[in-house]
């Protein structure tokens, strides 16, 4: 069985034999990654996220990082970091924060673990499929791996004014990271939609 | 990996388009392409054959972005008070900062991130804009690999913005340190922002439609 693909970068047609086990596979014309599909089953994106929810939390619940200078401590949280900006008058740029660091990761995270376990139920119902839906154009805002080399730029700049200590928090929030990471690779497009198609029959 | 099983039509060059077919933005799924407001079987995304307005939105975000990058790079993004002296900071001059404190890779990083990369987007996105509304694009799979990078990179510019709400956040040790953010800091974020709009809403599809040649 073989089936057209078109490239959703250029357009061009591409005719392709069914694929079977991993795969991937590039436009001929533009090179745009046309298909991915991977031999994991179902169960290793639901314990990926699954990590990754718990890490979210602690990443929440510990400090980022601690600055000690003569006698003074200052800590701060994620939320912190934003809320700082905000108390300062800047709210657009706190809430574009918000927006990157914690708000998107979190949906990414949590829809994709909504339609994850709705499919591994049977019958996914409509609202994880329209969340899913929502979630697609905020991939690219979605910030964290952004934000931990900010850290790191923010507390070199620091460190040579007072004594820096990294939280829980931070490693935490960076070992959300690569949860989160592992997740959006074991949940190709065209797999996903896939198995909620399947699973729809 | 498995690169030789697709059989591409290159040779002849049939597009969806000419198919009357399309690739659905949201789960890329291969749909007939059908009148305006179509809905996609497997996802139920709204189909288009391309994005609509691409080429007036792009624009109009690139010029919006362009008029604010000046702001950005010459405006304070903030400032220090210490003890015995007070500092306004620039995006150029916080990379000297950290150049003069011996962490060169950084201070290359985050000179790339802010600075070369919203630049790049800003002239990559305008000279596609010019050369696919004169129509004639040259060079289309260069143009394309381009785009990619710009899009794929222009995330990082973000490390600035975040790298401040830290500072302003931690150092609030009156009277011994003080950093707030400044102006400039608006500005550089809305560059940020603008720019990632512009790259999301060109339809890159638009560069290969006037390619002049393949």
């Amino acid at each position: 069985m073989s089936a057209l693909i078109i490239c959703h970068a250029c357009d061009l047609v591409h005719r392709l034999d069914a694929v079977s086990g991993p795969a991937r596979i590039r436009c001929a014309r533009c090179r745009a990654e046309i298909l991915r599909t991977t031999e994991a089953s179902i169960d290793t994106p639901i314990a990926w996220a699954m990590s990754a929810l718990v890490l979210f939390i602690i990443a929440n619940a510990y400090p980022l990082v601690a600055m000690k200078v003569s006698g003074f401590t200052r800590l701060t949280t994620l939320l912190g970091a934003a809320l700082g900006l905000y108390d300062q008058g800047y709210e657009s740029v706190a809430g574009l924060v918000f927006f990157t660091t914690f708000l998107v990761p979190l949906a990414q995270l949590g829809v994709l673990l909504w339609v994850l376990i709705a499919i591994k139920l049977g019958q996914p119902r409509a609202e994880p499929i329209a969340s899913l839906r929502l979630l697609e154009p905020l991939r690219p805002w979605g910030m964290v791996e952004v934000f931990l080399l900010g850290a790191l730029v923010a507390l070199t700049r620091l460190s040579t004014l007072a004594t820096i200590v990294p939280g829980i928090g931070l490693i935490a929030y960076g070992s959300f990271m690569l949860m989160l990471s592992s997740l959006v690779t074991t949940t190709p497009r065209e797999q996903l939609w896939r198995w909620i198609a399947q699973s729809r029959s | 990996m498995a690169l030789d099983r697709a059989e591409s039509l290159v040779s002849a060059l049939v597009t969806g388009r000419d198919l009357g077919l399309q690739s659905c933005a949201l789960c890329r799924l291969t749909v007939r392409a059908s009148a305006a407001s179509a809905r996609c079987p497997r996802c139920g995304a709204r189909l288009h054959v391309r994005k609509p307005h691409s080429i007036a939105t792009t624009a109009s975000l690139v010029i919006s972005a362009a008029l604010l990058y000046l702001p950005a790079n010459l405006l304070p993004v903030m400032h220090t008070h210490q003890l015995f002296f007070d500092e306004d900071d620039t995006i150029m001059s916080g990379v000297m900062t950290l150049a003069s404190s011996g962490s060169w890779p950084l201070a290359v990083l985050v000179f790339f991130a802010s600075i070369v990369v919203p630049m790049l987007k800003l002239v990559l996105l305008g000279e596609i804009l010019y050369a696919v509304h004169r129509g004639r694009v040259r060079h289309a799979r260069q143009r394309s690999r381009l785009f990619r990078i710009v899009e794929f990179v222009g995330r990082w510019s973000m490390l600035d913005v975040f790298a401040l709400s830290l500072l302003t956040t931690l150092v609030q040790v009156a009277p011994l340190a003080e950093i707030e953010p400044r102006p400039g800091a608006l500005a550089f974020a809305a560059v940020v922002v603008l720019t990632m709009l512009a790259a999301q809403s060109f339809d890159e599809r638009l560069l290969w439609d006037s390619a002049a040649h393949g």
